[in-house]
């Protein structure tokens, strides 16, 4: 007998428990919502304090995904969905908009963008690049970084050279900065690196467009690139799998003369060479052209979101001003709101100089739903076989072409 | 006594039919009288049940799902345009020239590291299975490679390979072995052997441990008897030890055969498969199909491939699992 009652008490009281909730909770609309930062110890509690406090009814769930090179956030994402268990709104990239098209997972913004006071204090430009394929605003811009060259002032003043502003004084350079410990280029051949092969091939002539690649200025381009390393060898012989991390830490311990990357790690790089180091746009082709990646992050509110209205109104208190400046102060990424960037001190000046004087060359990649692929397997596989001598440089760019075009 | 309690089955004494009736029915319930004979049998059977629903959900189900994915052009950003395509993949994972040097590179990584940390782990097991002041500390320390996470090793690994900062380079090129740093993990040529070395390291603590334990069950008087007849050690090791525990090392290297082919965690750390495709195994190259192609159907079947590879050794293990229980 006892332990009937014991039974039948606690099925009472689990099924009486939801009864029992507070009845606060029903008036609050919760957001779930996706975010990385590269620095995992750093969290947007403040944020999420202040926009609580100002919207009493919404409640944030911010959920840290490890980024993992993009692909586990990416991957996490996409399952999530697939699975219908999506966040309400996440940081979302420019590269992966195709695929999120073609499943409908984007909620459009466009009315409550409309009605947004802070849509006019970030560049139209800006807004232009973040547009859906069908003109639709699907993307609420976040922050920014844009690639440029790192250069070590000091080496370069010690040789007579000038910072680099075209490819063949880049060689030139790279060629004389070059000893027997210190590589002229700190070629990134690992995961992440095509925003090292962009800036030379694509802004040597080469495009994603059908035949793009495989045009005779996009093949000599991309010998040309590839020559840095078995000809030149002005790049170290760890380059093909070098990563972010390798990069930046040759660069920090003087292995390295130049390398390319963003503001993101510009902290770091000068608290260890200080005043040796400067920046400057990545060099510009033959023909003057010139290419960079502009690295983006938006905010996107999810199609299966029942509280579509409360998470844009959390991702739109991100891009306000001054929430703005908190948020890239952990993120290390620059500001997109333009009044938020005009005094901005969290990095030097010459490197937010650097990262401006880029931005008329920066273009993001392709936006189909086969550019996260070719980040991630296409370019690194085929880059590092034909910068080992695997392959001819001209097989890379076919095989390049074919995934893109079949 | 025997027959009153039930135990005629086995008590084996004569009942006359009618004693044995009355006994039989005054031993059933009312319930079970109404069951038939085959509901009485299949009693244990319920009590199973929850145990293989559960192994039916968590294995079962997935492994039908994977068979149906890998039998589907299943893209995960377009799930909507999935669509039937018979053996299509397998075909294409024929003509698949990355599957073959994975397939291939996977025999290299089973073969060569269950085997080196086969022999390392009895090295280390015959050593601590010696009598020293300091045995318990030592069979404490060995066991730490095993305790660490594999993304904490591949992490450690990649920094001591490290082409300009790395302990390995420094250390080599003090000792005058090598005249420049070497790029270890960006040479086709060195980049799996050095992560061989990493999981070679972290695993044979596995076999130190089950082979130790496996060599204080050998009885002391099979050496006692050996030196009497005049065994040298090396005699000893051959002829009484190994022999001894030649079952315990046979489901050792099953069991971890099963593993080292199954992992990829430290290679995707270390390298990601590269430079080019010089580290990818087959799970591996599942995993980046699945993973960054987001090809479910075609990673599935990758996937399918190396899972019928490996089931005989499976089966091996499973089967000498079995006799184990048996016995």
């Amino acid at each position: 007998m006892e332990r009937r009652t014991f039974i039948k008490l606690a099925g009472a009281t689990a099924l009486a428990s939801p009864l029992a909730r507070p009845a606060i909770a029903q008036g609050t609309t919760t957001v779930r919502w996706w975010y990385h930062f590269d620095n995992p110890q750093h969290s947007p509690a403040e944020l999420v304090a202040k926009f609580e406090a100002a919207n009493p009814g919404i409640k944030i769930q911010a959920e840290s995904i490890p980024w993992g090179g993009g692909n586990d956030y990416q991957t996490r994402l996409f399952a999530a969905i697939v699975a219908g268990n999506a966040p309400d709104c996440a940081m979302v990239r420019l590269s992966w908009a195709a695929r999120f098209q073609q499943m409908k997972a984007l909620a459009p913004l466009d009315d409550l963008i409309a009605g947004w006071a802070g849509r006019s204090d970030i560049a139209d430009n800006i807004w232009k690049i973040n547009k859906g394929a069908d003109g639709k605003q699907y993307y609420l811009p976040l922050q920014y970084v844009v690639l440029y060259l790192y250069y070590r002032q000091d080496l370069f003043e010690q040789a007579g050279l000038k910072p680099p502003a075209t490819f063949e004084d880049f060689r030139s350079a790279a060629m004389a900065l070059t000893k027997a410990d210190v590589s002229g280029f700190g070629l990134r051949g690992g995961a992440g690196g095509f925003d090292h092969w962009g800036p030379f091939v694509l802004g040597g002539g080469a495009n994603f467009e059908k035949g793009g690649m495989v045009s005779d200025k996009a093949l000599a381009a991309n010998r040309w690139f590839v020559d840095l390393t078995i000809k030149d060898k002005v790049v170290p012989a760890s380059a093909p799998t070098d990563s972010f991390r390798q990069i930046v830490d040759s660069f920090k311990a003087g292995r390295t003369a130049m390398t390319i990357h963003h503001v993101g790690s510009a902290n770091e790089i000068v608290g260890v060479l200080g005043d040796k180091v400067s920046a400057v746009p990545v060099p510009r082709g033959p023909d003057g052209k010139g290419w960079t990646y502009f690295g983006d992050e938006s905010n996107a509110v999810f199609s299966a979101s029942k509280a579509r209205e409360a998470a844009f109104k959390w991702c739109a208190f991100l891009s306000t001003a001054e929430n703005n400046v908190v948020l890239n102060k952990f993120t290390g990424q620059l500001p997109i709101a333009t009044s938020a960037a005009k005094d901005w001190t969290l990095h030097p000046k010459r490197f937010v100089d650097a990262s401006a004087a880029s931005l008329p060359i920066a273009a993001s990649l392709p936006d189909s739903p086969k550019t996260p692929d070719f980040i991630a397997r296409i370019w690194p596989a085929n880059m590092q076989r034909a910068l080992l001598g695997q392959i001819q440089p001209d097989e890379m760019m076919r095989a390049i072409e074919q995934h893109f075009h079949g | 006594m025997a027959d009153g309690t039930g135990g005629g089955r086995s008590s084996g004494l004569p009942l006359s039919p009618s004693l044995r009736q009355v006994r039989i029915v005054a031993s059933l319930s009312s319930a079970e009288r109404r069951l038939p004979p085959l509901g009485r049998g299949a009693t244990p059977f319920w009590f199973l049940l929850p145990a293989l629903l559960v192994t039916a959900g968590v294995v079962l189900v997935p492994v039908a799902q994977t068979i149906w994915l890998s039998l589907q052009d299943y893209l995960l950003y377009d799930p909507d345009n999935a669509r039937f395509v018979g053996l299509g993949n397998f075909a294409k994972i024929a003509r698949d020239e990355v599957f073959w040097i994975s397939l291939g590179q996977s025999f290299i990584w089973i073969v060569g590291v269950v085997g080196l940390q086969f022999l390392l782990g009895l090295v280390a097991a015959l050593l601590l299975n010696q009598s020293f002041w300091w045995r318990g500390l030592a069979r404490s320390l060995v066991i730490i490679p095993w305790a660490l996470p594999s993304v904490i090793i591949g992490l450690m690994w990649t920094w001591m390979y490290d082409f300009n900062l790395g302990v390995i380079n420094d250390v080599a090129m003090r000792f005058g072995l090598i005249a420049a740093p070497i790029a270890w993990l960006a040479r086709p040529d060195t980049a799996l052997y050095a992560i061989m070395l990493a999981l070679v390291w972290q695993g044979f603590p596995f076999f130190a441990v089950t082979i130790l334990a496996g060599l204080q069950t050998v009885p002391a008087e099979l050496y006692e008897a050996a030196e009497i007849d005049g065994a040298t050690p090396r005699q000893q090791l051959f002829h009484v030890t190994l022999p001894a525990i030649a079952d315990v090392i046979a489901t050792a290297l099953l069991l971890r055969t099963i593993w080292v082919a199954n992992s990829l965690d430290v290679i995707l750390v270390m390298t990601g498969g590269g430079p080019g495709y010089a580290t990818h195994t087959l799970p591996l190259y599942a995993f980046l199909r699945a993973s960054s192609s987001m090809e479910f159907g075609y990673g599935a079947a990758l996937a399918l491939i190396l899972t019928a590879l490996l089931l005989g050794v499976v089966f091996l293990y499973v089967r000498r699992a079995a006799r184990g229980i048996e016995a």
